[in-house]
């Protein structure tokens, strides 16, 4: 039924048959199932909860965005809350070639953001390696009949056939999805882009690539301001990259970068044109028991992301996830070890370039638990009142429709217990590096590498 | 996944890999390797070593202890010749990520800084032919410049058993194989403890040779010498297992005297082949590995050093002067003139063979 009128909507589209094809929806889980897990055609590369959760887009590494949409809640199913329906897929980005360079540009989309909705239509930002587009995603339920110059199917009537006149009225068509883009801002970014950000402001937003961070009007395409530039002036001397950028969520005036290096640079933008003396400096002091040839590396700070307060910053580095005050510079106030038992392996996964994946953390609605991906398709959340953690899997095998997810443990060392798993026996190729936590409810959204896993908790 | 040469092992339930790692570095080990050495998928067999090392992984080790010492310098050479192999056989058909560019970058340049401390801590000439016991002497001498930090505490995961990612080091479980069990005048530790040693004075003389082989041409010179560098980078890791068959101290220092010539080379120039790599993404790949040169790691003092550098240095300079001058926004002052001393090259041979 409504599958149906999905699909009658997306012919419409842009978009590729073949591709929707592969976003099948589970049929092994009845509607109130506890998971929903979707298939995508190609590896998946970000996801992101719009403001009001309803939405929930997918960027993949074929430069396509697929938007599913929160079924409106059942008054007769009220032990679960609205599932995730697939809503609208679209072409993003097409890959390119850099002819200056004989090298192609990948069309996989790094960063999709939503603009907070003004009006019937969604907005959202999404970006590949080089190029920004603001996408416009509206709905058409209603189509003009009854023109008195044109067929319905749009040829043109001969005039001298028009004995009367009437006018044209709006009847209810099935409903339609249609995404076009809005905006191209491009060509301002030499480097890779690895995060978007809006402002509070939502005029404005930020995009940074490896060594520089721009600033942009949502309205004009053809400028932007460059607000951060760490290129030196000799590239030999090139030790540290932009690693991932955001605004603060209340305070327009204030944005945070983190570095290869593990250090977060908050800027103030009141305080200069070029922010490149930063307000505040968040580094934490080495252990010196732990250092290896490897610490600048899993010091790497490959996520950072504010609390919905704004009063926390929540960064994650290979090994770990770190809560900082913003008021305090010189540590993090909470620390937790995400996947401690890979630190002796971290020459392997040196080796394997395993050392260089980016994991991405989010908070939970109310800034109580964190949330962030690991291997073997394991996730993690901590929730930071309690101290305690949890390890999850997404996987199909192990769950079945309304089972509450088992807790997951691995044995670094020693003896094995049941039901765990070794060190040795974890899946490396199996990587979450993307996950969501909706923004007013406790459902999560967790991308494997191909496959989209959308939790929600049992409600009693 | 578009990169080729990422290497993503998977473990079965038994702790037997599946897939195997790079086929480049994989290349590299193989050639000249014994079939047992083949596959780096550990058996789960002990290897003797085994019971001397603490384990490769990520430990730093107290410099006063000795055999330790040789697994952190086995370690420190491992993740060396791992970080070349990642920028320069990478042959990406989009721009390679920057970030980790500069992080194996970084890696690189520490365990330079590393050696040349190393290296300049060491004053006394020790010829490759001396026994063991004064080289471990100077060895334990010579701290690490790693000393100023804390060696860890030995993790609690049991290093020895994890069999099949210690494997996964390809090149430290074949330098551990071949090295360690195959010299015949020394204990397993001692051939790496040759090359620190061994390092020190010829580096000074041979050096200096070759930065004047370096100076052939103004642009070039930095991407020839790269050019050396990354060859001997991967006639490093190739000679390694080539010691086994010839388990003469004056074969390893030979091969040694290779990374010596990756040491010193390698800052000035390898600074300006990564900036062109930044700024370029210029692959030096078809230049520097189209043939690789083995002619210099030839046990022949004869041959090697002289004939070898004058071969190779008009074939690389004419093609990387024509395919860098475009590209490379350095300002290259080429200001010394050429000028190759042969009889000065012969008189380093003779030291080095100690004839």
């Amino acid at each position: 039924m409504k599958i149906h009128r999905r699909i009658g909507a997306l012919r419409k589209m842009k978009c590729f048959p073949c591709q929707f094809s592969n976003t099948v929806k589970s049929t092994q889980f009845n509607t109130s199932a506890l998971m929903s897990v979707f298939e995508q055609a190609d590896i998946i590369s970000t996801v992101e909860f719009n403001h009001s959760g309803e939405l929930l887009a997918t960027g993949d590494k074929g430069g396509r965005v697929v938007i599913f949409q929160q079924e409106q809640e059942n008054k007769t199913q009220s032990h679960s809350r609205g599932e995730y329906n697939v809503y609208s897929t679209f072409q993003s980005h097409e890959p390119e070639f850099d002819y200056l360079k004989s090298l192609e540009i990948e069309e996989k989309i790094n960063k999709i953001r939503w603009l907070p909705q003004k009006n019937a239509a969604q907005f959202l930002l999404s970006t590949n390696d080089k190029t920004i587009k603001l996408w416009k995603i509206s709905e058409r339920d209603k189509r003009p009949e009854g023109y008195n110059l044109k067929e319905e199917d749009g040829r043109y009537r001969d005039p001298t056939t028009v004995t009367t006149l009437r006018v044209p009225v709006f009847r209810p068509m099935d409903l339609m999805v249609e995404a076009s883009p809005r905006r191209i801002f491009a060509n301002a970014h030499t480097y890779h882009i690895n995060s978007i950000s809006i402002n509070s402001d939502y005029e404005t937003y930020l995009s940074a690539d490896d060594l520089r961070i721009n600033l942009w009007h949502l309205e004009i395409t053809d400028r932007s301001f460059n607000i951060v530039d760490i290129k030196p002036a000799n590239m030999e001397e090139l030790t540290e990259v932009i690693t991932a950028a955001e605004f603060h969520p209340n305070s327009c005036n204030t944005f945070v970068y983190s570095s290869s290096k593990g250090t977060i640079r908050l800027c103030d933008m009141r305080a200069s044109a070029l922010c490149d003396r930063h307000s505040k400096l968040f580094e934490e002091p080495e252990d010196p028991s732990n250092r290896s040839f490897f610490s600048e590396i899993i010091s790497s700070i490959s996520d950072v992301k504010f609390s919905h307060s704004g009063r926390y910053m929540m960064t994650r580095d290979y090994l770990s996830v770190k809560i900082w005050d913003l008021n305090m510079e010189n540590r993090p106030v909470e620390t937790y070890q995400v996947h401690e038992y890979l630190r002796s392996k971290l020459c392997s996964l040196y080796e394997n370039d395993c050392i260089f994946d980016k994991f991405e953390c989010c908070w939970n609605g109310s800034d109580s638990i964190v949330m962030t991906g690991s291997y073997n398709n394991f996730f993690r959340m901590f929730d930071r009142n309690t101290k305690r953690d949890i390890t999850l899997e997404a996987s199909r095998e192990n769950n079945k429709p309304r089972t509450v997810l088992k807790p997951r443990k691995v044995c670094a060392s020693g003896k094995r217990k049941k039901d765990e798993i070794s060190v040795d026996s974890l899946d490396f190729n199996k990587k979450i590096l993307h996950t969501a936590w909706h923004p007013k409810e406790n459902i999560i959204a967790v991308a494997t590498t191909n496959n989209l896993y959308i939790f929600q908790d049992k409600m009693n | 996944m578009k990169s080729p040469d990422i290497c993503r092992s998977s473990w079965k339930q038994d702790g037997e890999p599946i897939s195997c790692s790079s086929p480049d570095l994989f290349k590299l080990q193989l050639r000249n390797q014994q079939p047992k050495t083949k596959y780096m998928l550990g058996k789960g067999g002990k290897r003797k070593f085994d019971e001397h090392e603490d384990g490769l992984e990520g430990k730093v080790v107290s410099p006063t202890d000795g055999p330790s010492k040789v697994s952190y310098t086995l370690q420190r050479q491992t993740i060396f010749n791992i970080s070349l192999m990642k920028l320069y056989n990478h042959r990406p058909l989009t721009e390679p990520s920057l970030q980790k560019t500069v992080l194996i970058n970084n890696m690189l340049r520490r365990i330079q800084e590393e050696l040349k401390q190393e290296g300049s801590l060491r004053p006394v000439f020790v010829t490759a032919s001396q026994p063991a016991d004064p080289l471990s002497d100077n060895f334990r001498e010579a701290q690490p410049a790693f000393s100023h930090l804390a060696s860890p505490s030995l993790l609690p995961t049991d290093l020895v058993s994890t069999t099949p990612l210690e494997s996964c080091l390809t090149p430290a479980s074949l330098l551990e194989d071949d090295t360690f069990c195959t010299s015949p005048t020394v204990q397993h530790d001692g051939p790496t403890k040759l090359p620190p040693p061994a390092l020190q004075p010829v580096k000074d003389s041979f050096s200096s040779a070759l930065d004047e082989i370096e100076e052939l041409c103004p642009a070039p010179t930095s991407a020839e010498a790269v050019a050396v560098a990354a060859e001997s980078a991967a006639g490093d890791s190739k000679a390694h297992p080539c010691e086994s068959s010839v388990p003469k101290p004056e074969g390893v220092a030979e091969s040694r005297t290779a990374e010596s010539k990756l040491m010193e080379p390698l800052p000035g120039n390898f600074e300006i082949t990564t900036s062109t790599g930044f700024l370029t993404d210029l692959t030096l790949d078809d230049i520097l590995f189209a043939d690789i040169d083995t002619s210099m790691y030839d046990f022949d003092p004869c041959t090697s050093a002289a004939g070898a550098a004058s071969k190779m240095a008009p074939v690389s300079a004419d093609e990387l002067l024509k395919t860098l001058a475009p590209y490379s926004s350095q300002p290259v002052t080429p200001n010394q003139p050429f000028k190759m001393d042969l009889t000065e090259l012969d008189h380093i041979m003779e030291v080095l063979v100690g004839s």
